[in-house]
């Protein structure tokens, strides 16, 4: 099924020069610390917390999205933080390209791969690895710390591996992200 | 929640690709095969089975035939645990059992991965929530397994450590004095002396032998075959008499009347977690071990017909390339259902249906039929109550383009691509939507005949490519004579080469695809609610159904774009 296009208004949006699409109504603190890699978007009401950094040291990027992902309705991005010998911290989060991320989900992971679709409504735990190529199901929930190896499709709370996902789907990913960028669209009215 | 999902996904719409599996289902006689493939029934019960989204499928270049994943042969490249990521060497994976050899563990209770802790305390007072546990806790081991879902920690069950590395190493002892283990190594023992005296030499290639019981396959079938049956035969009686090493484990005492006393229910394992320690399947929690993961395969897909590769990961075990990759979607002309409106009873309805072409070489398709009915049969009850069987028509489908080309793939052209803005001029074909790129699509005019739960066709898909280095017009017409000349009796996914004199080879392949509409509706105003459709129903070109009149496809056409834009 062909995905249909997508129409925003075209003063919700602000668009950059390396073509990334971020709401205005959306939560960007500590935009020092994120680095978008270039045709993202960001959609309504998105919560990307860049001030959530280590403490101490100076410039840090906290919070780095590769190219063509998606930050769907609602979700939010949060670095993981931990007690490590006594003291608390936050660690950054690296975000890979081709990433698409569902409405409502929770990131708190430390790393996700490149060609990764998370579905609708989903907890990411606090310092799970997600690699390349993965596939977590709608409303699952990723226990902190798991790694989820490649090519594999979670599901359930808490998430188990329920099947390997084909081959191709760094081309399908590659594809749907592209072709979702292409039909994000503004329109006046 | 968790069955409506399900229930979407199978209405949703779909287009998936028929494998012949020609080496699974041999054909019994040629004459029913050919039957077979000339009406491919979608209604029968294997078609779940023999039909796949194109995602799934490969391709064999060789034998230039779709393949399926009951079409492929399997072979293990390289094991790896799937939470540490870190490799296995194929010599170890039987010793160890194949599990992972390191730190990670599987909760016993909610099959998680465990994570080590320290205790926080270096001299760990005796702790609350384990008051049966033996000796080991007061000892104070300073790590433990602590699983971060269901709160479970190893110290409940007096499991703790003494370093942070090779958990498994420490608990190997425990492990290898499991009386089930041992009897199985003394079992193996046995077996494994009387097959290496008994095998001459060994003609399995290495990597099979790492499976488990797959070295004495080869000794079992020369011992068993037809050949050399009397030569081996006295060979085979000198297995010794075997003696089992353990006794008879006993059953845990006074169980039966602890589960006939059982209140609670969560005091007993439930199947799952049974199932995961299946060395003694216990009922009571305590005696729950936790587990080490089980390793994962890296695998080389081969064609089962000509045994060439067909997919080749790296050898690494994180790295996601592969070295051969022949998927079909970058093979054969994918299919997407583009647009498509609610579908309405005795109402014909446009759908838009998008090939696009991966090639480098500009492709022609041929969809045989211009016009499909689908028939069903239905058991009747008659005004004697005897049930018949009536073939029920159930609607019908016009190809108004059953012949158009696909454009090559072109890498430049993607960056390039501006899909709102540039409205493609209308081109003079008639029933062909849109050009663009390196796809096509076309017009499906389909018409409801009878209310069903879900609307599907067949659909014969016949391509000629050729590779040539200049496609000129003169092309096209070696081409088209080529395709016409692949006549339609031998239908499922054969495919002829030709190669004239200007040495331009065409290919054609043809395969058979079911497309699933959904349901049919019978309100001829949309209800919204009554259907459940794919996220694309918003795209419909609305205005196909007030000038669905059969034959003014330009007044159609029009009327979608004008919707659209």
């Amino acid at each position: 099924m062909e995905p249909p296009i997508v129409y925003y208004h075209r003063s919700e949006y602000i668009e950059t020069d390396t073509g990334n699409k971020v709401s205005r109504k959306s939560v960007i603190c500590g935009s020092q610390n994120i680095i978008l890699g270039g045709k993202t978007i960001i959609q309504t009401d998105c919560v990307i917390r860049g001030d959530l950094r280590r403490t101490g040291g100076g410039h840090a990027v906290v919070v780095a999205i590769g190219r063509y992902c998606l930050l769907a309705k609602g979700s939010i991005i949060r670095p993981p933080y931990k007690t490590y010998k006594g003291t608390f911290s936050y660690y950054p989060m690296k975000i890979g390209d081709h990433v698409s991320i569902g409405e409502g989900s929770i990131v708190e992971a430390a790393t996700i791969g490149s060609f990764v679709h998370i579905g609708k409504n989903c907890v990411i735990g606090r310092f799970a690895i997600i690699k390349d190529c993965c596939k977590i199901e709608d409303n699952t929930v990723i226990p902190p710390n798991t790694v989820v190896p490649s090519f594999s499709i979670y599901e359930g709370s808490p998430g188990v591996f329920v099947d390997e996902l084909p081959e191709c789907v760094q081309d399908l990913y590659e594809l749907k992200t592209k072709d979702y960028y292409i039909k994000f669209q503004p329109k006046d009215s | 929640m968790n069955s409506l999902q399900t229930e979407t996904r199978h209405i949703r719409p779909y287009v998936h690709y028929h494998c012949g599996c020609p080496d699974v289902n041999k054909p019994t006689t040629d004459l029913e095969s050919e039957k077979e493939e000339e009406t491919f029934d979608i209604d029968s019960p294997g078609i779940h089975f023999s039909t796949f989204p194109i995602s799934k499928l490969y391709f064999c270049d060789d034998c230039h035939q779709i393949r399926c994943p009951r079409c492929v042969q399997e072979e293990i490249v390289c094991y790896y645990c799937p939470n540490c990521l870190f490799e296995v060497p194929t010599a170890s994976v039987k010793s160890e059992r194949n599990r992972c050899a390191r730190n990670c563990f599987q909760c016993p209770i909610c099959q998680n991965t465990l994570s080590v802790v320290a205790s926080s305390e270096p001299q760990p007072t005796p702790s609350p929530i384990s008051p049966t546990v033996p000796t080991v806790s007061a000892t104070g081991a300073p790590y433990y397994l602590s699983c971060g879902v269901c709160r479970w920690d190893s110290q409940e069950i007096g499991m703790t450590f003494e370093k942070a590395t090779g958990l498994a190493l420490q608990l190997q002892k425990t492990e290898d004095e499991r009386p089930d283990v041992k009897e199985f190594d003394h079992l193996k023992d046995q077996f494994e002396k009387h097959l290496r005296h008994n095998t001459p030499s060994t003609t399995l290639p290495s990597s099979l032998l790492s499976i488990p019981g797959m070295s004495g396959m080869n000794s079992f079938s020369s011992r068993y075959g037809n050949t050399g049956l009397a030569h081996s035969q006295q060979k085979s009686d000198d297995v010794e008499k075997y003696e089992a090493a353990v006794d008879k484990v006993e059953p845990e005492n006074g169980l039966v009347d602890d589960l006939v006393h059982l209140t609670d229910v969560n005091q007993i394992t439930t199947l799952t977690q049974r199932m995961n320690q299946l060395s003694d399947q216990p009922y009571k929690v305590e005696r729950l071990q936790p587990q080490r993961i089980h390793l994962r395969t890296k695998r080389v897909k081969r064609c089962r017909s000509c045994r060439h590769i067909l997919i080749k990961p790296e050898q690494k075990a994180q790295a996601t390339r592969f070295k051969i990759k022949l998927v079909a979607l970058k093979n054969i002309p994918k299919i997407t259902i583009a647009s498509l409106p609610k579908l309405i009873l005795n109402q014909p309805t446009q759908i838009v249906l998008k090939f696009s072409n991966p090639l480098y070489e500009e492709i022609s398709v041929d969809l045989t039929q211009e016009e499909i009915i689908i028939q069903e049969e239905t058991t009747i009850q008659d005004d004697c109550g005897k049930p018949t069987l009536e073939k029920v028509t159930i609607g019908k489908v016009t190809i108004l383009a059953p012949h158009f080309n696909i454009t090559p793939y072109n890498e430049v052209l993607e960056y390039e691509e501006d899909l709102i803005s540039s409205r493609r001029a209308a081109k003079a074909d008639i029933g062909i939507y849109e050009k663009r790129g390196n796809s096509t699509s076309i017009i499906l005019e389909i018409t409801p005949l009878a209310e069903v739960e879900e609307f599907k066709f067949p659909l014969l898909v016949k391509y000629t490519s050729k590779n040539t280095e200049n496609n000129e017009n003169e092309g096209v017409t070696t081409e088209e004579k080529s395709s016409g000349e692949t006549n339609s009796s031998k239908a499922i996914t054969s495919d002829e080469i030709f190669a004239d004199e200007s040495n331009e080879v065409t290919k054609t392949l043809s395969f058979w695809t079911v497309i699933g509409l959904g349901n049919v509706i019978k309100a001829p105003t949309g209800t919204s609610g009554t259907t459940v459709k794919g996220p694309g129903s918003r795209t419909e070109p609305s205005g196909s159904k007030g000038s669905s009149s059969r034959g003014s496809n330009s007044a159609n056409r029009s009327g979608t774009s004008s919707s659209k834009s």
